[in-house]
């Protein structure tokens, strides 16, 4: 008798074609996967304690074209909480630096949150510590903890806070202290901040009214 | 007819003081905050992958933790899957001659890059946590060589990626970062790198999220 093998070549050869076909390295890159990847659950607020003697409030880029109500109208909404934050800030002689970007000066701070005369002022682009002494001014006071709060969200924010991370500082970020024109980049903000490695680790998320002096 | 009276104040009476009350209360500075708004949150289109013509005598291949403890398929299989693309940049680029720097984290040296992408011995290699620029010499090995542009591939996509396409844009460096050769373990962290490097202030436009195969030398 002899066997037919025909439909066995046929099937293994779907079963190697299908193998092949599995194979390759990666089907689709993250812009094919966009629309069916989901935020993750929403990061934990913690409550945070801080040491005024080591501890430095940065006030990031609160100047008329990053923080306005036309284009940033979160920003604005966010002055009233940051100037409570200010206040304890100097009500515990701690250290506060303002930051700004091209031709902007200490005087361009706006009113509600204003600088003193005596607070540093620094000038940089997102990162605050690439060409300019902030680290410097921190190190100086003895600062190992620095509270970031400003604008953008995913701009100075991000780059001011994540470096500090990588230079070794604990950095706390308080939720309503932050904005960005959309609430998207809020969110992927916070999520990196509190998921990238190395400086997750050294980043607390929190709101201000859930800050101890 | 006379409006009704209760202990002889008027309904009209009472909204006045109500409407008074009102004003001087502060106006609510922000009614939320991200965390309380997160499950409204609507992502926006993807990013376009745009066609890069890079010239290959002022253009470095960054090569970004392609290392075992970080590429491996327990811990991060997207990144196994990335090693094709990235060995066909890495392949371009030594076909055109063009530098190629590695970058590690830790303790980790050379040694530990996948084989799939493993330097050749002369190319150099930087160690740094996510921004490849703090601490190292990364910056002054790039303009050394008049490099003016970056073409960034690696993982993390939202740790070294971001963090070092971000500061090469800073550093006035034009970045290159085909999507189909970063990873993060989870898609998540790619989106969050793809959409900031495309739409991020003051960095995006000098980025170009492209893909390997869109890459012209």
């Amino acid at each position: 008798m002899k066997l037919d093998l025909s439909p066995l070549i046929a099937a293994i050869g779907m079963i190697a074609a299908a193998i092949v076909i599995a194979a390759p390295a990666r089907a689709a890159d993250i812009v094919d996967e966009w629309a069916s990847v989901k935020a993750p659950p929403a990061p934990e607020l913690k409550a945070v304690t801080v040491d005024p003697k080591t501890t430095a409030l940065l006030m990031l880029d609160f100047v008329p074209k990053a923080c306005n109500a036309e284009h940033n109208p979160r920003c604005i909404a966010s002055l009233t909480p940051v100037k409570k934050l200010l206040d304890e800030a100097r009500g515990h002689a701690m250290l506060v630096v303002y930051s700004g970007y091209g031709k902007f000066t200490k005087n361009d701070v706006l009113s509600p949150v204003a600088a003193n005369e005596s607070e540093p002022f620094v000038l940089g682009i997102l990162n605050k510590y690439l060409h300019s002494d902030l680290e410097k001014i921190l190190k100086d006071k003895g600062i190992q903890n620095v509270i970031t709060v400003g604008t953008a969200a995913n701009g100075a924010v991000l780059g001011t806070a994540s470096t500090a991370a990588e230079l070794g500082f604990n950095v706390i970020v308080p939720v309503d202290g932050i904005s960005a024109p959309d609430l998207y980049a809020e969110q992927y903000t916070v999520w990196d901040l509190t998921h990238a490695p190395v400086i997750a680790s050294r980043v607390t998320l929190t709101k201000i009214d859930m800050m101890k002096f | 007819m006379a409006p009704e009276r209760v202990f002889g104040i008027t309904a009209a009476m009472l909204l006045a003081a109500l409407a008074s009350f009102l004003a001087v209360l502060p106006e609510p500075a922000r009614a939320q905050n991200i965390i309380d708004e997160w499950a409204s949150v609507k992502a926006p289109p993807a990013p376009e992958p745009k066609a890069v013509t890079v010239d290959a005598k002022t253009t470095a291949l960054l090569m970004l933790d392609f290392i075992n403890p970080s590429c491996n398929e327990q811990r991060n299989p997207r990144c196994v899957a990335t090693l094709p693309a990235a060995k066909k940049l890495l392949d371009a680029a030594r076909a055109n001659s063009m530098l190629v720097v590695y970058t590690a984290w830790g303790k980790n040296t050379a040694k530990d890059t996948r084989p799939e992408v493993a330097p050749n011995g002369s190319e150099p290699f930087v160690v740094s946590f996510l921004n490849k620029y703090i601490g190292t010499d990364l910056e002054k090995i790039l303009k050394d060589k008049g490099i003016q542009t970056v073409i960034i591939a690696g993982t993390f996509a939202h740790g070294a990626v971001l963090m070092t396409a971000s500061d090469s844009a800073l550093r006035g460096f034009k970045v290159v970062v085909p999507v189909d050769a970063m990873s993060s373990p989870t898609p998540y962290g790619e989106k969050v790198a793809a959409w900031e490097l495309a739409n991020g202030p003051i960095i995006a436009p000098n980025i170009a999220l492209t893909t390997s195969d869109m890459i012209k030398y």
